[in-house]
């Protein structure tokens, strides 16, 4: 085989795997803080782009486009919480998964009524022109996605260690009944998280359109392997999503390359299991002990 | 007995023969077609509520075991030449097989991750039906043709027939399973998981089980669904199929044949619906009068919160809307589902059968059975001699939690048919040392030998099966089932008849024998006229005693009792007295950990005293009392730092 050929592969591929580990790490946030996910993250990302398309096609140039596309992302995030997290979390019942399945399902319905189901171009200011390392071309384009993956991650990061905010938030996410007694709200920090996993489901959203173009399934595939890499890596590891996002990303590159392109969700999905049946908790998570 | 009968299996019966009659009566293809649809869609949502009612998991993965039956039910047809009956077993069984496989990883986790699972599961299978073109045909689709029975080519009224029959036979073995040990272990699982291992019964078979056979009642819808349609795609089985599968099951109400039933019925006709606008407008409407007057109802009496009694009529206002101002409604269906299934989750969530069963068990007040008669209690547990030889040892046993040594290096034995008790100031260890013997945690260093042989270490179940049973200080009592439940779920060598047997209905004869016996057990410890109480309305004091009894019912060689006397008033302590007394008469060897000194001295043949994970004292009791170590580690004199 060609050694060019397989380096293309895995830097591509672990380039997208990056997406598929910030939309991980929107599932980590909000489960730190309340065991829950949104698993209609993956509209979540798909709204949040059509949205900062219509800005731009409002004609808002990009650097204005961006923060409201952000700032979008998170009333999404908190509109998910209080309608569908909340009271399921109240009622210490899991109908939080089904609640936030239909909420996707509404917003996917939405965004194919408002926008429609064609694919369409998302228009970037960075260019697109191949640069080319030792044999292997990578685009700006998806340099800049690398470089938003690790930038966004890198302060949510930050914020939760230096700021007051963040150490109630990680004081939520390690004990709550402790937290509140300290007189830190857990609901207002689960609302935070998942404003901020809104946030990071926004920046997905802007970041991966101009390399898959803008549609209603766009999401559908990326968030599957989205919930492989956190289940793989644990949901409650901040850094293991990125390892298992690069490797898991350059996986079915290559495999997509050597099976052919139809087989590519199958590694995610394989992975997925085989973690589950050999480490429950992730790779990178934490066993609890169980009390009685 | 009469009454009893009528009522419960006449609506069945009735509901039945009605259905059989229709196509008799009306000649309609199109209400046939969909009447198959109602009896496939039963059996495939009654699959489905077997994880989501009674596991209580969001389960994304009936609609891939749809598929895999239907594939292979199609694929048996095509390539095989099978007969119908074969083809629709070999569909059950491939559901089994890979619910099976599906289950080993995916039960080991709770809540997201199991649906997260289910949900990779799905997209697999998916996948695969795509891609493997030269055997599926891939997306193109697959044409197959119903095979004859018997020689004899089957009309549509004949499938339709076919249909019911597997439809009944599906509901009455699901009846017997859940009127079983079964259904008791599925709910018992569910309230406690941790007490459900440590009383041998298993919680990861148990739920590995069901889901199999839920997931084999779907790939046997999927080999009628085949059937009915005679050309099968890839596409049908996905996502989309999966949350109208769950709408069915929420909306019908879960834990319940007739929820399932209902559920169906809604899946078959809701795209009737959205295709006549008028009888769309109609339902909205329906639906937005029907969450304004509950959802008001429920405010004004503050029974809910004000967002689950508004968010409802909210979402269907939205829904007039839609049908109202939408032209072509077709094209909002996703949007019209979740709106519909939002509102019923959020203000119906045990769903219209647990709605109407609230209603009609005040209409019909049926007796339950009656119970039983009561076996002597030395049939249940057989007196024995105790020879004071060693029953349990512990050799340096040894349990870390990071760097904190809770048990650290502990030495004791345990004869036969006495009360050892176990006693020490918070936080020395006593618990963990217990959980521990009882499998609980494995430890980090040591032996445990029970009757001179190893015993297997950190697994509560297989411990269990050794002949340990225990109690918990933090009650662990299955409150959903009543308190002869928990004890008949708990009965050693009592259920001897196998999956397959207790579907066929065959295991009525050893629930009668189990009922004697743990009525036996509630009589030991007083509970024999609250038999059909739910545990959770008994009273603390009970339902610790009930505890004891549960314990009991594993006919154990090593009771465990973990402060059994926490929290007590003085008369239920007197009565624990007595109780533990009446076990020690029996000869059943007994560890007591416990705060109270007088419970300890009026009962302990030997007390070991912990202190820092480490035993400090061992003797009968008044001699222990005396010890000056003892004195020191509970009054925490100086003596506490030159240990």
């Amino acid at each position: 085989m060609n050694a060019a050929i397989v380096g293309q592969m895995v830097v591509s591929g672990a380039l997208m795997g990056l997406v598929y580990a910030l939309i991980a790490y929107g599932f980590q946030l909000t489960y730190a803080t309340s065991k829950s996910i949104n698993f209609g993250q993956g509209e979540m990302v798909m709204v949040c782009a059509f949205f900062s398309l219509t800005l731009t096609n409002l004609g808002l140039p990009y650097w204005l486009m961006v923060p409201g596309g952000l700032f979008f992302g998170v009333l999404l995030g908190l509109f998910v919480e209080r309608a569908a997290v909340r009271l399921a979390l109240e009622q210490k019942s899991e109908g939080w998964i089904l609640l936030t399945i239909i909420l996707g399902l509404f917003f996917f319905s939405a965004a194919e009524n408002i926008w429609g189901r064609d694919d369409r171009p998302f228009p970037t200011p960075i260019p697109s022109e191949a640069l080319h390392v030792f044999g292997i071309s990578i685009t700006p384009l998806e340099i800049s996605v690398a470089v938003g993956v690790f930038a966004i991650m890198g302060v949510i990061e930050l914020f939760k260690r230096k700021t007051l905010l963040g150490r109630a938030f990680e004081a939520v996410s390690v004990d709550r009944d402790a937290a509140e007694l300290m007189g830190i709200s857990a609901t207002h920090t689960v609302m935070l998280s998942y404003g901020l996993s809104g946030l990071s489901a926004a920046v997905a959203g802007i970041l991966v359109s101009p390399i898959t173009t803008v549609g209603p399934t766009m999401a559908s595939v990326l968030v599957l392997k989205a919930f492989s890499v956190a289940v793989v890596a644990g949901l409650d590891s901040g850094f293991g999503v990125v390892l298992v996002g690069l490797f898991l990303g350059s996986l079915e590159s290559l495999t997509s390359f050597y099976v052919g392109s139809g087989w590519r969700e199958a590694p995610g999905l394989v992975l997925l299991i085989l973690a589950l049946a050999v480490r429950p908790t992730g790779l990178f998570g934490k066993t609890v002990i169980r009390k009685v | 007995m009469v009454k009893r009968m009528l009522l419960i299996h006449g609506a069945e019966v009735l509901a039945l023969f009605l259905l059989a009659a229709v196509p008799l009566l009306v000649k309609n293809p199109f209400a046939l077609g969909l009447l198959t649809l109602l009896a496939i869609y039963g059996i495939l949502l009654i699959g489905l509520d077997v994880t989501v009612g009674y596991l209580g998991q969001i389960n994304l993965a009936q609609a891939a075991f749809l598929g895999l039956g239907a594939y292979t039910a199609g694929l048996g047809v095509t390539y095989f030449h099978v007969g119908m009956f074969i083809a629709l077993a070999a569909s059950f069984v491939i559901g089994l097989v890979f619910g099976g496989l599906l289950a080993f990883p995916a039960l080991r986790l709770e809540g997201p991750q199991f649906a997260l699972a289910t949900l990779s599961f799905s997209a697999l299978v998916a996948t695969g039906l795509n891609e493997w073109e030269s055997v599926t045909h891939g997306a193109q689709g697959l044409s197959l043709m119903r095979p004859p029975v018997f020689g004899v080519t089957l009309s549509a009224q004949g499938f339709y027939w076919l249909c019911l029959i597997v439809l009944a036979l599906v509901w009455m073995a699901m009846q017997n399973l859940l009127t079983s040990q079964w259904g008791r272990a599925l709910e018992a699982l569910r309230d406690s998981p941790i007490a459900t291992d440590a009383m041998g019964i298993g919680t990861y078979r148990h739920k590995a089980a069901a889901f199999a056979f839920g997931s084999a009642l779907g790939g046997l819808a999927g080999g009628l669904y085949a059937f009915n349609f005679q050309y099968l795609q890839p596409q049908s089985f996905v996502y989309e199929l999966m949350v109208i599968l769950l709408l069915g099951v929420v909306l019908g109400g879960r834990k319940n044949l007739w929820g399932a039933f209902l559920g169906a019925m809604l899946i078959v006709l809701l795209p009737n619906l959205l295709s006549n606008r008028l009888l769309f407008q109609v339902f909205s409407f329906t639906g937005l009068a029907i969450a304004v007057m509950a959802g008001g109802r429920a405010y004004l009496r503050k029974t809910t919160r004000p967002f689950q009694a508004l968010a409802p009529i909210v979402a269907m206002g939205l829904l007039v809307l839609v049908a109202i101002f939408v032209q072509n409604i077709e094209d909002l269906r996703r949007a019209i589902f979740a709106l519909m299934l939002f509102s019923v989750v959020v203000g119906l969530p045990e769903g219209l059968m647990g709605f109407a069963a609230r209603f009609l068990s005040k209409l019909f007040r049926v007796a339950p059975a009656s119970l039983a008669e009561a076996v002597p209690l030395a049939s249940v547990l057989a007196k024995r001699e105790s020879d004071g030889s060693t029953l349990l040892e512990l050799r340096e046993l040894k349990r870390n939690f990071g760097g904190v040594r809770a048990v650290d290096g502990v030495s004791m034995m345990v004869r036969c048919g006495q009360i050892h008790g176990l006693i020490g100031p918070n936080g020395s260890g006593k618990s963990t040392l217990v959980n521990v013997i009882s499998g609980l945690y494995a430890p980090s260093g040591g032996t445990i030998l029970l009757k001179k042989a190893q015993l297997p270490t950190g697994s509560l179940y297989r411990a269990a099966q050794k002949g340990i049973s225990r109690t918990f200080q933090n009650l662990q009592i299955f409150s959903e089932l009543s308190a002869l439940d928990n004890v008949m779920v708990a009965m050693k060598d009592t259920y001897h008849k196998g999956l397959p047997l207790v579907l066929l209905g065959l295991g009525r004869r050893e629930e009668r024998y189990a009922q004697s016996r743990a009525l036996a057990l509630l009589e030991l410890v007083g509970l024999c006229d609250e038999a059909r109480t739910p545990a959770k309305d008994l009273p603390y004091g009970a339902q610790r005693f009930l505890e004891i009894a549960r314990a009991l019912a594993r006919n154990p060689d090593l009771l465990i009792l973990d402060e059994p006397a926490a929290g007590l008033a003085h008369p239920d302590v007197k009565k624990l007295v007595e109780i533990i007394r009446n076990i020690h008469h029996i000869g059943i060897t007994t560890i007591l950990i416990e705060h109270h000194m007088e419970v300890v001295s009026e009962l302990c043949d030997v007390v070991t005293v912990l202190d820092g994970g480490l035993v400090i004292a061992e003797g009968k009791p008044e001699d222990v009392k005396r010890h000056p170590k003892v004195i020191a580690a509970y009054l925490g004199t100086t003596a506490r730092s030159s240990r």
